[in-house]
């Protein structure tokens, strides 16, 4: 060829263009590989975690499954003064206990029957809210000549309606 | 055509490429027209199905002056989100002021068991807990050094964290201003608060909320005109924690003390 003709260049060029074909085309495959298929979706990150988060199962579910069963300790408490009280405040997560799409049992709730429950909310602390019903405990036993047992408040105090 | 001559698996005597195409050929033609024949709201009935992320923006609200400090709210979460023992999300910090001098700041254990009367000598004139989580800030640090897109913002104003992408470096609990993050020791990804988000997104209240027996801690939408908590925002005087850090927190407080950091 001639060496003045343009086209001598041709194959370098050529050779350079295929070279950087090769380099887009491995960083696209990589890309491909690498990138999770709903990265882009809503934002810079996986649109697939946010329904990843709304897929978790909801544990507490309020006081109306509980009535399903519970009449009587339903009817005592949303008549008294713990009326505002979630059951699964006391009993915890009703999922521990029933299925409901079953509407059946499925374990024991943990019921923690103790003077330690009832000190969670009303032992005296001064951090409290003044108006907020509070007591010393071991005070008020001695008051009323009772042992200071692990459950002593239930002698008198029916959890579910005190007064 | 026949097979190799080096090869010597005995399935490769019994496919021709003819039948090798048409069974191929076919499986894939089916399963396009699966996915082609699948109604794309095929969720509809499950619970949260219609749930529009650009029709709400949620805001939580603290009522420092009626927390009791009784810890259900750190127990709830827990049980809810499988919270790892040591682990908060959410907690309950007391401050015990005395007249004179510092300031005593304590949470046992994230305040979960409740609190103890306190025992020290000091003058104490004003006492009161305060509730962490997640401020969910608009201007957000934590999502901002992620170095791998794990930790981002929702549409609806929850800041959450993917935990199929989390590398588990721990910029993102350096980098939170109000400590709300930790690195989940059965994971070894990073983790916070969701504002119960599978929760909120199907009609319920975080369990928090649910749970606090004197309603110190509601949540809101700002979004919704007749929210109780616009309402609040709307009408009384509200405070953020750390406001100079310009996070702009999604959780507000009401009478916060200017010892609460």
């Amino acid at each position: 060829m001639n060496p003045e003709s343009p086209l001598i260049h041709t194959k370098h060029v050529f050779r350079a263009a295929l070279l950087l074909l090769a380099v887009i085309v491995t960083l696209l495959l990589g890309r491909s590989l690498f990138v999770p298929d709903t990265w882009g979706e809503y934002g810079w990150y996986r649109g697939a975690a946010v329904d990843d988060h709304r897929a978790r199962q909801v544990r507490h579910l309020g006081d109306d499954p509980c009535a399903m069963c519970h009449d009587a300790e339903s009817a005592d408490h949303s008549a008294g003064v713990h009326a505002q009280i979630r059951c699964e405040l006391c009993h915890g997560p009703v999922v521990l206990h029933a299925d409901l799409e079953e509407g059946e049992k499925t374990g024991d709730m943990p019921i923690r029957r103790s003077r330690e429950l009832c000190e969670l909310c009303h032992r005296e602390l001064d951090a409290r809210p003044a108006g907020f019903p509070q007591i010393d405990v071991r005070e008020h036993l001695s008051d009323q000549g009772a042992d200071l047992t692990p459950d002593a408040c239930f002698e008198c105090h029916d959890p579910h309606s005190p007064y | 055509m026949s097979k190799h001559p080096n090869c010597r698996n005995p399935r490769h005597d019994k496919v021709s490429r003819r039948e090798f195409l048409r069974t191929t050929g076919s499986a894939v033609a089916g399963a396009c027209a699966v996915v082609l024949v699948l109604p794309e709201g095929s969720a509809e009935g499950v619970e949260g199905a219609d749930y529009d992320w650009n029709q709400h923006r949620w805001v939580y609200l603290v009522d420092t002056t009626a927390c009791i400090g009784c810890g259900s709210c750190v127990r709830a979460c827990r049980a809810e989100n499988a919270v790892p023992e040591g682990m908060y999300r959410t907690w309950i910090e007391r401050y015990e002021i005395p007249a004179e001098g510092e300031a005593l700041v304590d949470s046992p254990s994230g305040g979960e068991q409740g609190f103890a009367p306190v025992t020290s000598s000091l003058n104490v004139r004003k006492a009161f807990f305060v509730p962490k989580i997640c401020n969910h800030c608009l201007e957000t640090p934590c999502t901002q050094v992620c170095p791998v897109g794990a930790s981002f913002s929702t549409r609806d104003g929850v800041v959450l964290v993917d935990q199929e992408h989390c590398i588990g470096c721990g910029y993102c609990v350096q980098a939170c201003p109000y400590g709300s993050r930790y690195i989940n020791p059965t994971t070894h990804t990073a983790d916070k608060c969701t504002l119960c988000y599978h929760r909120i997104t199907k009609g319920h209240k975080t369990a928090c909320v649910e749970i606090c027996p004197v309603g110190a801690r509601q949540l809101g939408d700002r979004n919704d005109p007749y929210d109780p908590v616009n309402e609040i925002l709307a009408t009384r005087r509200v405070q953020v924690l750390q406001p100079e850090l310009l996070t702009r927190p999604q959780c507000y407080y009401l009478g916060l003390d200017m010892e609460v950091r």
